[in-house]
């Protein structure tokens, strides 16, 4: 007969959860409120979305309660609550590209909303466990509701990218669960911090087995995470889904699954596994390499600023790989810049969208931005901006974490590995310069073969306008951003 | 005159910035006006400036970024000083002889912009923010040679971008080490050139450092083999983007070297004296050889300022007050030069849409004025004695012939062939008989050319007869440089090398 578990509600400490509760509970709202009345405008649901976020933001910001909870599968620590605020600020930048001029498919139906929020919360339990299959159950609900997402795009495009993203991912996921099956044979336990335990005290027995695990883990994050060589998905994903959705999956999804990569490879980081190291390392100089070359030859901007975000990945992976403070601090500071900047980027594709051009190769092909600044010069200076920031020319916002990520990879001794994140540097502002020089130095379009913001309005104009401020002065920001990342990653211990 | 170097920073900035509600047709006046009062403050600068004092002025600090130590930390010298001021000048003069019309405003706002990096550059004592300021040089430089130029102008303005960045992010990592390594000896973090100066450093890595930086420098300034960037560059800019990069962004890359490699690595720059030098005469007898061949005007001046450049290098890597004092001096000269012989150039494409030697012949009997100027400039480039030139070029070469005599007379040459060089462009050009019909009406120089040219003629021949204003500050600036190098050299061999070629005249 089984023991009747006898457990005091208080030692739940349920405050853990109440974040993540009221994403779900805003959604459930969101549907309750579509069963009601059908006739909704998407701009009431958009502000409701954004209304649950910032609850759930003051939520994440004012915890105060135990770093565990919940039966000990929750982890409130300072990465945790550091990812969730980077990642509903995200979200709520990037819920409020949904207020566009032009009307899309997708935006018609409350569910999309809906399932928006289902996602956040899936995000949230991922960085706010150390628990295997909490991770793996959190990172499905988020990627279940992406796929989706991405489908109501409704165009061809958009299916064969959510059926890509779908296929891909669940291959990730199983990767995902082998690995963790793995771990669970060897330690014994699902939950990161028991696993480093029993892998140290054993002194890493049965290394290729744990190797093993190491490489299905990482495929499954680097699935996630677009480390090559597991990224092909990710162009096409990206130009299947709308700009907005492209920027979103280029910052959202990859700092919860960065946060996982942390606190997974914290346990192989700093203990001299040579084998992980190395493995990691060729890693970073892959993705930051490839994905840059790849991205010289790109005729699309949109597919460009989808390799420049792989390389982008694989620049800040170099953190998890030195795993000093430093570098997680450089990790979140770069991360938190990169937010803004690519958003900034991707909303600025987002309101050039426009459904009557025609001639392209393309839905973003570099030749519509020719002669830009003529037609709309603060666009096109705007759009150059966010190119400048990308490619971390100083004082622009990316130019900070970069220096600091490189700062701190001088510091950990891989010299010649911040050489070639430099050199990495000066390969992708090529491609960066190729559509500024598109939009300034070439010669304008016939005015009636592209109208130029033609998708925008005041609040997309806002987004893009915090964007552009944050990316301009970022030189006032960096030492409080930096404050703030030093506190919550020192205070769990990374 | 507490924050006259901020001013003169962010004035021109400010400037541009509400230059976007000036209206075009008078955006030209508005510019020279800005430029003016910012020469007008950078003279007000000079008139503050004590010159007995070879140490940092006008300091400013305000912490930016704290936990890593980095400061908006500004300071002059006798060494940037005369740079700051040549720096307004030339953007001054480019403005007021601009004879472009097509989008004019977005030129003058892109110059003004160019010009509060340039300043930036030259008084930023913290290494992050000279890195800003340089790196962000580039950014209105890519565009006045992209949508100004000619008809390769893309090509050249990317290829100069990338060759720039490139270089630089490897500085960037030197200097993010040298960080690290001021760090790790005192505990708290610093990126401050005070600070760093010191540093003490080993002999390997001194050694590193100084190739980080080199890169970041030689690059810019251009020095063989870096320099293919330099001929597309100018070959396709507008004259006032060849004006101000000649000018003025070129001796970043010198400047860069004297602020930075001599006083941090001061063994490494010792051991590097030789091969620094053999450089330096290889862009010298070279690129002079290069300018002879070449048939486009524009193209000869550019390769004459790689060929002068090579003796500003020269000059600094002798280690000693008479060289480096008459580098910077060189810096300065051929900074008003080369910037008045491209503006030269540009006047004769702008009447004939042409720039080549062949099109030309006997436009002295046209053009008086023009031919008149264009030769006191070209006499300025050569050096002969009692113009700029020859006053810097002939210090720099006195500093190191005290190293190397041999080297020496090698880069001595650099007078006679570019008096061959330039005389041949003289003589093709403007002598003889009027060969080509279109030429026999060209209007001789306009107002406001004259304008733009005769302020730099008189600086020419005044500077040439009495340098002192300007060299007085200078050496005493650099008396404290060497002083410092001599102090911090580690190696004994170092040490006694510094104060071997230090023993000309005064100093030590």
């Amino acid at each position: 007969m089984i023991q009747p578990i006898s457990i005091d509600l208080a030692s739940l400490n349920l405050a853990s959860l109440v974040p993540m509760l009221i994403a779900v509970g805003g959604a459930l709202l969101i549907l309750c409120i579509d069963l009601a009345n059908k006739n909704l405008h998407k701009s009431m649901y958009v502000m409701l979305t954004i209304l649950f976020l910032l609850i759930d933001l003051g939520s994440v910001i004012g915890y105060s309660g135990a770093v565990r909870g919940f039966f000990d599968v929750m982890l409130m620590d300072g990465i945790a609550i550091l990812a969730q605020i980077i990642l509903l600020v995200g979200s709520g930048l990037f819920i409020l590209l949904a207020l566009s001029k032009k009307k899309f498919n997708e935006y018609r139906y409350p569910e999309y909303f809906a399932l928006f929020l289902f996602m956040t919360a899936g995000f949230q339990f991922m960085v706010a466990s150390d628990n295997l299959i909490l991770i793996f159950v959190g990172l499905e609900t988020a990627s279940m509701s992406l796929y989706a997402m991405i489908a109501m795009h409704n165009r061809d495009k958009s299916t064969e990218a959510a059926i890509k993203y779908f296929t891909m991912g669940a291959l990730a996921a199983a990767f995902f669960a082998f690995g963790s099956m793995i771990f669970y044979a060897l330690t014994g336990s699902v939950e990161l911090g028991q696993i480093s335990q029993s892998l140290t005290a054993s002194n890493f027995e049965n290394y290729p087995v744990i190797l093993a695990g190491v490489i299905f883990m990482l495929a499954a994050l680097g699935f996630k995470l677009t480390l090559v060589p597991f990224q092909i998905w990710a162009p096409d994903v990206y130009e299947g889904s709308s700009s907005a959705m492209a920027g979103y999956i280029s910052i959202v999804p990859k700092i919860a699954v960065f946060v996982v990569a942390l606190r997974f490879f914290e346990i192989f980081v700093g203990t001299n596994n040579a084998w992980v190291d190395a493995i990691l390392y060729g890693v970073v100089v892959i993705t930051m390499t490839l994905a840059n070359i790849i991205a010289l030859v790109q005729t699309d901007v949109k597919r460009m600023l989808a390799y420049s975000s792989i390389s982008h990945a694989g620049f800040v992976m170099a953190t998890i790989l030195i795993g000093t403070t430093q570098a997680t601090q450089g990790l979140f500071l770069y991360w938190t810049l990169f937010t803004f900047t690519n958003l900034g980027a991707f909303a600025m594709l987002w309101v050039n969208r426009t459904k009557h051009d025609h001639g392209f190769s393309s839905d973003h092909s570099f030749e519509k931005f020719s002669g830009m600044v003529k037609r709309s010069p603060v666009g096109a200076s705007i759009m150059g901006l966010f190119m400048l920031s990308n490619a971390g020319i100083p004082p622009f916002a990316l130019f900070w974490g970069k220096m600091y990520i490189i700062g701190s990879v001088v510091n950990a001794g891989y010299i010649v590995l911040a050489l070639i994140m430099a050199l990495n540097s000066a390969v992708a502002v090529y491609y960066y310069l190729k559509l500024i020089v598109y939009m300034f130095l070439k010669d304008p379009l016939p005015e009636d073969r592209m109208e130029y913001l033609g998708n925008a309005n005041n609040p997309l104009k806002t987004v893009i306008g915090i964007s552009a401020v944050v990316t301009i002065a970022s030189i006032v920001f960096i030492q409080p951003i930096l404050d703030i990342v030093s506190y919550y990653v020192q205070i769990s211990g990374f | 005159m507490e924050h006259i170097l901020s001013i003169l920073i962010f004035f021109p900035a400010f400037a541009a910035a509400i230059a976007f509600v000036v209206d075009k047709d008078s955006i030209r006046t508005y510019g020279i006006v800005v430029t003016l009062i910012e020469f007008i403050i950078s003279c007000y600068l000079w008139a503050g400036f004590d010159n007995t004092n070879g140490g940092l002025q006008f300091s400013e600090f305000i912490p930016v970024i704290t936990a890593y130590g980095i400061n908006y930390n500004l300071g002059v010298d006798g060494i940037s000083l005369f740079l700051v001021i040549l720096t307004t000048f030339m953007t001054m003069i480019s403005i007021i002889g601009l004879t472009e019309t097509r989008q004019l405003k977005n030129l003058i706002i892109t110059v003004l912009f160019l010009e509060m990096t340039m300043v930036g550059v030259f008084v930023s004592l913290d290494a992050i923010i000279f890195y800003l300021f340089w790196e962000l040089s580039l950014v209105p430089m890519l565009y006045i040679v992209g949508a100004w130029g000619g008809n390769l102008r893309i090509y050249a303005s990317i290829k100069f971008f990338l060759y720039t960045f490139t270089g630089s992010l490897v500085m960037l990592v030197g200097m993010l080490y040298l960080g690290y390594v001021y760090y790790q000896t005192t505990g708290t973090w610093s990126f401050a050139l005070q600070d760093w100066n010191m540093l003490l450093m080993p002999y390997d890595m001194q050694m590193w450092l100084f190739v980080a930086f080199f890169l970041g420098f030689a690059i810019k300034v251009p020095m063989v083999p870096f320099h293919t960037w330099l001929p597309y560059a100018h070959g396709q800019a507008p004259t006032i983007g060849s004006v101000i990069l000649a000018a003025v962004l070129l001796k970043m890359g010198t400047y860069g070297f004297i602020r930075f490699s001599l006083p941090l690595f001061p063994d490494a720059s010792v051991a590097m004296m030789i091969p620094m030098a053999v450089l330096g005469v290889i862009a010298i007898i070279y690129t002079a050889m290069v300018a002879y061949a070449q048939e486009d005007m524009k193209q000869v001046v550019a390769y004459s300022s790689v060929s002068h450049m090579g003796v500003i290098i020269l000059g600094t890597f002798a280690l000693n007050v008479e060289g480096i004092g008459g580098s910077i001096f060189l810096m300065i000269s051929h900074g008003i030069v080369s910037g008045a012989l491209f503006m030269l150039v540009g006047v004769i494409y702008d009447r004939r849409h042409t720039k080549m030697i062949n099109e030309f012949g006997g436009l002295a009997s046209v053009m008086p004025n023009y031919a008149t100027i264009f030769g006191i400039m070209l006499m300025a480039s050569v050096g002969l004695p009692l113009t700029i030139g020859f006053v810097g070029e002939f210090l720099s070469l006195l500093g190191f012939f005290k190293v190397s005599p041999f080297i020496t007379i090698l880069a001595g040459l650099t007078i006679i062939l570019g008096a061959i060089y330039m005389l041949v462009l003289y003589k093709k050009s403007f002598f003889g008989p009027i060969t080509n019909d279109k030429n026999k009406d060209l209007k001789d120089l306009n107002g406001k050319e004259l304008a733009g040219l005769i302020p730099l003629v008189m600086l020419v021949v005044y500077l040439g007869v009495y340098p002192k204003p300007v060299l007085e500050p200078v050496n005493t600036s650099v008396k404290q440089l060497v002083q410092i190098m001599h102090l911090k050299a580690i190696t004994p061999e170092a040490k006694a090398k510094i104060a071997e070629v230090n023993s000309i005249g005064e100093a030590k």
